[in-house]
């Protein structure tokens, strides 16, 4: 029988920075926020894009300003729970919500793919309609542009908002505290899940829907409340894990998550299982983080949980001193892990 | 390899001679490949699941047995516990740890 | 979920826990050989909880991590060819080959695709005829099966553009090469429970026997981890050394027989070698003659791939168990996720990924590792 040689160790060649654009770099983890961060934040620098929150504020004389964008490339385009129409305006009116600003209107930019159906873009038109019309905000600009077949995927759509800042709540990501308390408002998983399960490839039937929601009446109500909010923000790409990982390393603090109390579906669980992911770093589309001080947790948990939107409100951690920029969880078992930002996108494994 | 996970088989299905099933996973529905348990199962049996494949039948008799042999020994444990914290025994009267486990050949 | 959720039972692990501290009269060291293990050991803290009681040492149970460099090149050379659509399981695309990896290659345009199930990459040959599909067919025994099914009914359709690039090794012949290792510290063994689900566990009562080592054929779940520990450390204290099954829900002595027969039908034993290890007799898995015409090594004609491997890595070193993870030089400075030095720090299963992306905090300080 042969021993294991210790000679020969062997080992790859390291791989140096991409020469290329990944898929990685839009995930939403550390590829991602390394792009931007050594390429747009370093060409395009100005403080305001420093401040890297959900929006940016700007000042128009006497008025304060909040602007967002995003651009929604999802595919498939229609998914249960909404499509890509919807999910533009919900995307951008919850980034706007999350820097505690009241939206005032929207500009949406398409890019739509030459042969895609009528028929579908009637449907998406309509449903980004609707979803506008309920949160009352118009849209008031927008583009098209349409692009050879084989490009695009169909539709591609950038939606950018504006809002007015409201000097009651000026929530951000280095806004923290040691002993504050963290409280997302509704289950985690489902929206990257339905996602997956839409996919042709993974070939799974579920029933787990997107969340993708309009986040707004909830803030409105929080602030209404008088809660005092630190940080909201929308676990969208890279789930709750990469949300918390950087307003950990924004606000230079550990947040401490109890795995107990993490809301996440059966069907969305068992999807997880299935695929060997993790639903800490799968997207949502319809729930926020609030980060508050501890004297106003009660008060914050009893305001989300008068909307059915915020209907399943739980604490699922808090802020602690260290270790400093890291999500530490503890497990069931009375255990800890750190909750890492992954370099790119989760991939489905089989070990 | 490792990532296998049990469902419950909700159809049968034969392509031509190749054996399929449509799996429940908690809720989460997937065709899975039968060929390897063909033989002995059915609808509503629990399988193990990988890639794919169905590699062995949920022995559910068996898990129940062991299941309750494990929860026994946590209650038990319990009991001793509390035991000790009121009156720590001397360590040639502690009871025997080996518990039956089921399996053994 | 039935018969999963159960497993991870805070109460009765926590009484497994406490059962193991009590009856070991000393530390004892042991070895779990499937990555999936090392992965639930080192996200609920398992080792954390039984320190003093038992020493865990993580095996090569990585099949992604033992992938030879050659398959890995072969596989790059495959998927940026213009007339190859190349599907893998996800796990494979991070893994650093000599130049590249196959997330780049799809970059530069190669067509890559993730599958969750051989039988999908079949699936896309035949609704693709005029590219060649190629599966990278990597894995321990559990996987084999799917793979030489697919082979199998590739045959059975005739489909003629569907190969596999094969990279399968086998789990006994590696155990038996740590025990005959000079420095070999491991005492007992957590078999695999998916490996031994499949091929049954007659081939691990001659080790248990030779090498006088308990062998317990384990589950995934946190309880049955914990009490495949149990049952291991009851034998160590009672002088014992027998093959145990503690994943009794799925494993029998005899395995999955029509599993194995189609293993057996389609696949033949060969030498491996194992990356960061070196070469174990009879420890691959290739298609038999009577296949090669789905063999992707056959019909492209891959062969004489020159590969490049400096050896800042101490991956052979980390799978055997000689080192732990943090105490390699290049942990978290050098070698971290974005850029690894070898594929334990790439693949989920690794353990040195484990340890970075689960576990820094507890030797992130005293090591002076940048989170």
């Amino acid at each position: 029988m042969t021993a294991i040689a210790t000679s020969g160790l062997t080992c790859a060649v390291p791989i140096a920075t991409a020469d290329r654009v990944q898929l990685g770099h839009g995930s939403g983890g550390k590829m991602s926020a390394s792009l931007i961060g050594e390429l747009f934040v370093r060409e395009l620098h100005n403080t305001a894009l420093a401040e890297m929150g959900d929006g940016a504020v700007v000042t128009a004389g006497a008025e304060a300003l909040v602007v967002s964008t995003d651009s929604f490339v999802v595919s498939p385009i229609e998914f249960p729970g909404g499509d890509i129409g919807s999910l533009a305006v919900h995307g951008t009116l919850n980034d706007v919500a999350m820097m505690g600003a009241r939206p005032l209107c929207l500009t949406a930019g398409f890019v739509l793919e030459e042969g895609l159906p009528m028929a579908t873009l009637e449907r998406i038109v309509a449903s980004m309609a609707r979803a506008a019309r309920e949160a009352g905000v118009r849209v008031v600009a927008g583009d098209t542009k349409v692009v050879e077949r084989g490009k695009a995927d169909g539709l591609y759509v950038n939606t950018t908002g504006i809002g007015t800042v409201d000097p009651r709540c000026r929530p951000g990501p280095r806004g923290a505290r040691v002993g504050d308390i963290v409280i997302v408002s509704g289950p985690i998983g489902r929206h990257g899940m339905a996602i997956m399960a839409a996919r042709e490839g993974l070939g799974f039937e579920s029933t787990i829907t997107s969340d993708s929601a309009c986040l707004v009446p909830l803030v409105e109500r929080l602030k209404a409340s008088g809660t005092r909010v630190h940080v909201l923000r929308d676990p969208t790409r890279g789930g709750v894990a990469s949300a918390l990982n950087e307003i950990a390393a924004a606000s230079r603090v550990a947040i401490a998550l109890d795995e107990d109390t993490l809301p996440v579906p059966d069907n969305v669980r068992a999807a997880c299982e299935m695929l060997g992911l993790d639903p800490l770093y799968v997207a949502n589309e319809g729930i926020m983080l609030a980060i508050v001080p501890e004297a106003h947790a009660a008060l914050a948990l009893e305001t989300l949980r008068s909307d059915a939107l915020g209907a399943d409100a739980r604490i699922i951690g808090r802020v602690t001193s260290t270790p400093a920029a890291t999500v530490v969880l503890r497990t069931g078992l009375g255990g800890t892990r750190i909750v890492d930002l992954l370099p790119g996108d989760q991939l489905p494994r089989i070990c | 390899m490792c990532l296998g996970i049990p469902g419950r088989v909700v159809e049968r299905r034969d392509d031509g001679g190749f054996p399929t099933g449509l799996v429940d996973f908690g809720g989460v529905r997937r065709e899975a490949c039968l060929a390897y348990v063909a033989g002995e199962v059915g609808i509503g049996d629990y399988v193990i699941v990988h890639v794919g494949f169905a590699i062995s039948k949920v022995d559910e008799a068996e898990a129940r047995r062991t299941f309750e042999v494990l929860r026994e020994m946590s209650r038990l444990d319990e009991l001793e516990w509390i035991a000790d914290a009121i009156e720590p025994a001397p360590p040639d009267v502690r009871p025997a740890a080996g518990a039956t486990r089921g399996g053994h050949p | 979920m039935k018969y999963l959720s159960e497993y991870r039972d805070p109460a009765i692990a926590l009484a497994l826990i406490e059962r193991i501290r009590r009856i070991a009269t000393r530390q004892w060291t042991m070895m779990e050989v499937c990555g999936g293990q090392t992965h639930t050991i080192v996200r609920h803290g398992l080792d954390e909880l039984l320190e003093g009681a038992v020493e865990m040492i993580h095996g090569p149970g990585c099949p992604v991590c033992v992938t030879p460099l050659e398959q890995i090149d072969k596989a790059l050379a495959l998927a940026a060819r213009r007339d190859v659509i190349f599907t893998s399981f996800g796990d494979m695309l991070r893994v650093p080959g000599s130049d590249c990896d196959l997330q780049q290659v799809r970059a530069r345009g190669g067509a890559v695709r993730v599958v969750y199930s051989p039988l999908d990459a079949l699936e896309l040959a035949r609704r693709n005829p005029e590219k060649e599909v190629v599966f990278f067919a990597v894995g321990f025994e559990t996987t084999a099966p799917a793979n030489a099914m697919a082979v199998w009914r590739a045959r059975e359709l005739g489909v003629r553009n569907f190969s596999v690039l094969v990279s399968h090794v086998t789990v006994p012949p590696a155990i038996t090469a740590i025990l005959t290792a000079p420095d070999n510290r491991v005492q007992g063994f957590l078999a695999a429970g998916h490996v031994c689900t499949v091929m049954g566990w007659t081939e691990y009562e001659p080790i248990a026997e030779r090498y006088r080592v308990p062998i317990v054929v384990t589950g995934f779940e946190p309880m049955d981890i914990l009490e495949g520990m149990l049952m291991v450390v009851e034998q160590l204290e009672a002088g014992r050394h027998v093959v145990e099954n503690q994943y009794v829900r799925s494993v029998r002595r005899e395995g999955t027989v029509p599993a194995r027969e189609r293993v057996e039908e389609v696949f033949e034993l060969v030498d491996r070698k194992w990356r960061g290890i070196g070469e174990i007799p009879m420890s691959g898995l290739r298609l038999r003659d009577e296949f090669a015409a789905f063999d992707a090594e056959r019909k492209f004609g891959l062969g004489g791939i020159v590969v490049n491997e400096p050896a800042e890595c101490r991956a052979g070193d980390v799978l055997t168990g000689r080192l732990k993870p943090p105490r390699c030089a290049a942990f978290g400075t050098r070698c971290t996720p974005e850029h690894p030095l070898g594929a334990l720090m790439v693949s989920t299963e690794g353990a040195c990924a484990a340890y970075y992306n689960l576990a820094r905090h507890r030797i992130g300080e005293s090591q002076g590792v940048t989170t």
